[in-house]
């Protein structure tokens, strides 16, 4: 009864199972063929890439052999050329290092596609410090095309004094001016980072470096007053200041031992470097202290 | 700690955004390390602000103090003003600028403080020769207005100041003044030359722009720079116009050279000139008065947007001379009439 009844249940999935089996036997079928064609495509273009692989080294087997016999029958004019080639090299070499020495003149330059680049190389004590550049350009009026002078030091007002008349004088001009700003810096520089010590307070500077303030004490640990000094510098194309003034910061009238050393101070600061006094300065304590121990 | 100075404090610090917050209390130093370790940076900031305000308040902050943290806050959000630059002159025959920060800061604050009676001058030195000043500004009867200050970026030892634009313009004669006399200068003059980049106004006002120079050191001669195009071109392709392409390229890396541009957002020309057209009988042409207008450019770089007119083939090279003098002249502000 059940299998009249409800025929599709028998029948029809019956049907769908026979289906069903034959689609997966087919695609099983089909599988290894197609991955049968892949492999033999692989396997063909792997021939072909194992003779290019071994063309090229027979290629390059010959190349090298052909090399070494070209080297063995060298000419004597093939070993000329070679030692002109080395001559020329040094040549090079030497040109490269005059032109290097150029920068410990102070002044070099380099011809540009539109005027010279002027390199200007400023040092201080045989210190070499920092270069500036002025790149000019070669028309009537000559002109400053781009530079890089600070700010703060005067290069329009040299520039109009002398460029358009005497072009080595203004040269030398701004030479003075950077070789001393930068003498400036380097005192103040190092005052502040080799004599800390002796100081009392930040060292107070401005931007060129032409006006110097600071306290300072011989004995750092001791019980001695103060030092104010005060250093001007009028003169911007100079290394040395042009007024100084040092005080004793107790105020009331000084000793005249203490008075004594308020004005060579004085002096000291307007006839050495700044960095040369304080080595003065701490060379005398590390005598005083020898003495004392 | 006076309500005034808390409040102060306060907003300065609700406009500082989190991620910058223990930079700029740094900066300041005014709160110790001990003090800023006690605070919970990843609370809600209004959390963050009491506790901080707190710990202002055990140390006794002064209106100094904030002005201080004010103009921290400007140095690292300088772009949200708008920044104009002032040259000074000195007479004829001056003597040598030997400048005292210490005695220029004091006459600065001292005109100021004998012209007005309530104003609040403060001062932050930066490491590159140049001083901060900040000014609240008030009147004989008014205390000062912490919230509409003027900032002024001088330069020591040079003509140039830059101070920040305000809508309060009837300072800026007493400013001016102060900023001349304490600097030992006779005269200052407003340049036509605004933006809101500190940093190329000064790069082009002391001409710093281009910083490349050759030397014998140089690793590329500049000649050898190639065009850039035809690199993987295949060699089938050519180029109709090339010729044309390479004097393009010359004749902006001539004009603009190979330094980034210093930045400006906007270049205003003022137009009072006769009009000027090919066909006759126009009414304009006929007209006997010049015409006036405006004309202003913008970008978020200008200098750099310029610079690409050309190769981009929107503008024929060369430019204008009227755009391309910019930071040679130093001025986005242009008047222009009939010779």
């Amino acid at each position: 009864m059940a299998g009249i009844l409800a025929p599709g249940l028998g029948v029809l999935a019956h049907l769908e199972r026979l289906e069903n089996q034959m689609s997966r036997s087919r695609k099983q079928s089909e599988e290894p063929q197609s991955v049968q064609a892949q492999e033999r495509v692989l396997g063909t273009k792997i021939q072909k890439l194992r003779h290019l692989r071994d063309d090229l080294k027979a290629a390059v087997r010959h190349r090298r052999g052909s090399v070494k016999a070209c080297i063995a029958n060298v000419e004597p004019n093939q070993i000329v050329e070679v030692n002109e080639q080395e001559a020329l090299e040094e040549k090079l070499e030497n040109v490269k290092a005059v032109l290097q020495a150029y920068h410990f003149t102070g002044l070099s330059g380099k011809l540009t596609s539109r005027g010279v680049c002027v390199c200007i190389n400023t040092a201080f004590e045989g210190n070499l410090l920092d270069s500036y550049f002025v790149d000019l350009v070669i028309q009537k009026p000559l002109r400053i095309h781009h530079h890089s002078v600070p700010v703060f030091i005067p290069l329009e007002e040299i520039a109009a004094k002398y460029l358009q008349t005497n072009i080595q004088h203004f040269l030398f001009s701004l030479c003075e001016y950077l070789n001393a700003y930068s003498g400036r810096k380097y005192q103040a520089d190092r005052l502040q980072s080799d004599f800390a010590a002796l100081l009392t307070g930040p060292l107070q500077r401005n931007p060129l470096c032409n006006l110097l303030s600071f306290t300072y004490k011989l004995d750092p640990g001791g019980q001695s007053f103060p030092f104010c000094a005060r250093l001007l510098y009028k003169d911007l194309t100079a290394t040395l200041p042009t007024d100084v003034t040092v005080t004793c910061q107790g105020g009331e009238a000084l000793s005249s031992s203490w008075e004594e050393q308020r004005a060579s101070h004085e002096t000291l600061f307007c006839t050495k470097p700044l960095h040369q006094v304080f080595a003065s300065f701490a060379r005398r304590e590390k005598l005083d202290m020898s003495l004392v121990s | 700690m006076d309500e005034t100075v808390a409040e102060f404090i306060k907003r300065t610090i609700l406009k500082i955004p989190l991620n910058e917050l223990t930079t700029i209390l740094k900066a300041w130093d005014f709160l110790s390390e001990n003090q800023l370790q006690t605070v919970n940076f990843r609370q809600r900031k209004e959390s963050v602000v009491q506790h901080l305000i707190h710990l202002c308040e055990e140390k006794r902050a002064s209106l100094n103090d904030a002005a201080l943290l004010d103009i921290i806050y400007t140095q690292f959000h300088q772009h949200q003003k708008v920044w104009d630059v002032f040259q000074m002159s000195k007479g004829p025959g001056e003597d040598v600028d030997l400048f005292d920060m210490k005695q220029f800061k004091n006459s600065f604050k001292k005109i100021l403080q004998r012209a007005l009676k309530n104003v609040t001058v403060s001062f932050r030195e930066t490491e590159e020769n140049a001083v901060w000043i900040r000014i609240a500004w008030g009147t004989q009867y008014t205390k000062p207005n912490q919230y509409k200050p003027t900032y002024v970026v001088y330069y020591s030892q040079t003509p140039y100041a830059f101070k920040s634009s305000s809508t309060l313009r009837r300072n800026t004669p007493l400013l001016g003044q102060a900023l001349t006399v304490a600097s030992k200068h006779h005269q200052i003059v407003k340049m036509d030359l605004r933006s809101r980049y500190l940093d190329s106004l000064k790069a082009i006002v002391f001409k710093q722009y281009n910083q490349t120079f050759e030397t014998h050191n140089s690793a590329t001669p500049l000649q050898e720079r190639s065009l850039g195009l035809d690199i993987n071109m295949d060699s089938r392709i050519t180029h109709e116009n090339i010729v044309e392409k390479e004097r393009v390229q010359r004749i902006t890396q001539e004009t603009f050279g190979d330094y980034p541009q210093p930045q400006l957002e906007f270049a205003q020309y003022k137009l009072e000139t006769k009009f000027k057209s090919d066909l006759n009988g126009s009414i304009l042409a006929e007209r006997e008065e010049p015409l006036r207008c405006l004309i202003k450019f913008s970008s978020p770089h200008l200098l750099e947007a310029l610079k690409s007119l050309a190769p981009a083939g929107i503008a024929d090279a060369p430019l204008s001379p009227l755009l391309t003098c910019i930071p040679n002249k130093r001025k986005n502000y242009f008047k222009i009439r009939d010779k």
